[in-house]
């Protein structure tokens, strides 16, 4: 993550400018301080935050654009050589069929994280429907939701994922995805409820209200975006548990089939020979571990930057 | 005619405990233009009697079970939602006491502002920017231009309650209900509030129901003044009539807790409190309301038993008591 000399200096004017603000003198300068550069100044202070954001950033962008500048096909095979450690050539060696290894977990980790993008963001997406009506309409409605959502919260989501891929058949980026999300939104939802039903109780809702404001536009205007900070830190929390749970479904071999593969089936195709060339198996995992650890710090000092709570006792 | 013709209102909340009577018949009217003060202590039912008004209560629990708000000529309570949402903030606006939560934190006031002409007028963009600055230095926003693309946290206390007002007046609403405008402010800033509403309302020939438990602000704004307690209108008369000569004995403690600075008969000593607390609103004594608190309620003059009714003591000076400081024989011993 690059540091934007302009927001640093912003960042540092920002605290003396809020005084100012509420003095709200005649004729002073007034400069421009919005929640999100706010939050982004309180992001910056958790150095393990900024760490895994800069080393997220730089792997998505391996993974997208490396294959493109990589001198290897991803696909040619090469027998002669095969299990290749380390060298000049193939910065991560080769594996069973001779291919290399970076430009392959590179691939690898572009499906891994459309898959964890994508199903997170249909989880979120199930989330904020099924909340917001519940918590917004409340009463009965809401009841009979929030049972249903109960009785499903006992579903064991890899199992039911694997079932759904067997009845499904066809396994691609799109239908891993849809197994991925089905059984998982039920948490999204209730958060998006809880934050729902508190915000519900804020004056500038009933300000709204009392000046004519449709329901709808109390909803999307005035409730939706105030759970932004929360869907955000949500879909970091999920992101992880969504790459595992694809690396896991590759790992017993239900995953993308090949000559695609995840990180995971990569893992996977490295499992059969990982005493004599650990290489093979190893470089996926460590990708995977590495993903999935900075996604759970960036959630952590998202948490910190948008959460009122956590704000009050870091600035107190 | 009124412009407001409230008649027997009575909105009840329906909880697990029992049914709370929280505004339990009460009828006002109200000329155009005019300012009427409601107060009472906190949990009178002063705020429920407003969102009665707007159609805001939460349903459920609660629910008007009686009576009529007639609002030139129609009744808000016979109305659909979607023809209350016509209503509100369009002929009748509203602003709450905390000015800290009134605003949406994640829009700029231009939006917020804007909102509300698009709402009512459809305005076009530029129109409703236009008309948004003007409302903002119409309720004195230095640097309006400017200040309009600010977010609500850049303002302070006052500022927002300015922008709330700024509001509230964008339709040119015939009525505002003001809901403790300046119970969250500073001292200094509740002046400049209460001056800037008074303005406005002559300006803009708009009625106001300003309610508040402060005795010294609806002095200033109100043309009239209604005493509420217990869910109950127990005195109603024009401002100075009941500053002056107050028949209620709660009106007479209301006014006792206050300190006095300069006046004929300035109080020497303490501030005088009222002993015991407001009644329970889901099982309210029998008979007078203020009967357990009340230094003139004896054994056998009936405040036990029955609820006196609202009457007519002078000309537009209703009470509802047995014992109105006009018709007392004689004081009792101070306690």
């Amino acid at each position: 993550m690059t540091l934007d000399p302009r927001d640093a200096v912003v960042a540092d004017a920002a605290v003396p400018e809020v005084v100012a603000g509420a003095g709200a003198r005649a004729g002073a300068p007034v400069h421009r301080a919005s929640l999100w550069r706010d939050a982004w100044r309180r992001y910056l202070q958790n150095k393990g935050a900024v760490v895994a954001g800069a080393i997220f950033v730089f792997i998505v962008l391996f993974c997208l654009l490396y294959p493109l500048v990589s001198p290897h096909d991803p696909d040619q095979i090469e027998l002669t050589n095969a299990r290749e450690g380390p060298t000049l050539e193939h910065p991560l060696g080769t594996d069973a069929f001779g291919r290399d290894m970076l430009t392959r977990v590179a691939l690898a980790g572009r499906i891994s994280l459309a898959i964890g993008l994508g199903a997170t963001i249909a989880i979120l997406l199930f989330g904020v429907v099924y909340g917001s009506t519940a918590g917004f309409f409340g009463g009965r409605l809401d009841n009979i939701q929030m049972r249903l959502l109960d009785a499903l919260y006992g579903l064991p989501y890899l199992p039911f994922a694997i079932i759904l891929l067997a009845i499904i058949g066809t396994i691609n980026m799109w239908t891993m995805m849809l197994a991925l999300s089905i059984a998982s939104w039920f948490t999204a939802a209730r958060i998006v409820r809880g934050q729902i039903i508190t915000l519900k109780q804020n004056d500038y809702v009933r300000a709204a209200q009392a000046l004519g404001a449709r329901w709808y536009r109390v909803l999307t205007r005035h409730l939706l975006p105030n759970t932004l900070g929360v869907l955000i830190i949500a879909m970091f929390l999920e992101l992880p548990g969504v790459i595992l749970g694809e690396a896991f479904l590759g790992f017993i071999g239900l995953g993308i089939s090949p000559p695609e593969a995840s990180l995971g089936s990569m893992a996977e195709e490295g499992r059969a020979e990982y005493r004599a060339n650990p290489h093979i198996m190893i470089v996926p995992s460590l990708a995977i571990a590495v993903v999935v650890l900075c996604a759970n710090f960036i959630a952590d000092g998202m948490r910190d930057a948008l959460d009122p709570r956590t704000r009050e006792t870091k600035e107190g | 005619m009124a412009l407001l013709d409230v008649k027997d209102l009575k909105t009840h909340f329906f909880t697990r405990e029992g049914v709370v009577r929280a505004v339990d018949g009460i009828s006002f009217s109200l000329e155009p233009g005019r300012a009427l003060g409601i107060v009472g202590e906190s949990g009178c039912g002063k705020s429920v009697t407003a969102l009665s008004i707007m159609g805001l209560i939460p349903r459920p629990p609660a629910r008007i079970v009686d009576g009529s708000v007639e609002f030139r000529g129609r009744d808000l309570t016979q109305l659909s939602e979607r023809e209350l949402e016509d209503v509100r903030g369009r002929e009748i606006a509203m602003i709450f006491q905390d000015p800290m939560t009134s605003l949406n934190p994640t829009l700029k006031i231009k939006t917020q502002i804007t909102e509300v002409l698009d709402r009512h007028f459809g305005y076009s963009k530029d129109e409703a920017k236009r008309r948004a600055i003007e409302l903002l230095e119409e309720v004195q926003i230095p640097n309006a231009a400017e200040r309009i693309d600010d977010y609500p946290h850049r303002f302070s206390g006052g500022m927002r309650q300015r922008v709330m007002i700024a509001i509230a007046l964008a339709c040119d609403p015939q009525l505002l209900i003001a809901d403790e405008p300046t119970t969250a402010l500073d001292v200094t800033v509740q002046a400049e509030i209460l001056d800037l509403l008074e303005e406005l309302r002559r300006e803009h020939e708009m009625a106001l129901i300003l309610i508040t438990h402060d005795m010294g602000v609806v002095a200033e704004v109100a043309d009239e003044v209604a005493v509420m307690y217990a869910g109950q209108f127990v005195e109603q008369a024009p401002t100075l009539e009941l500053y002056d000569r107050p028949e209620h004995p709660y009106t007479e403690a209301l006014l006792g807790a206050l300190p006095q600075l300069e006046g004929e008969d300035v109080r020497r000593g303490r501030l005088l409190s009222i002993p015991g607390r407001p009644p329970d609103l889901i099982a309210p004594p029998e008979g007078c309301r203020f009967a357990p608190r009340c230094p003139f309620a004896h054994l056998g003059d009936g405040c036990a038993e029955a609820l006196p009714e609202l009457r007519r003591i002078r000309p537009d000076h209703y009470v509802r008591s047995r014992h109105p400081a006009s018709e007392r024989q004689r004081e009792p011993a101070p306690a």
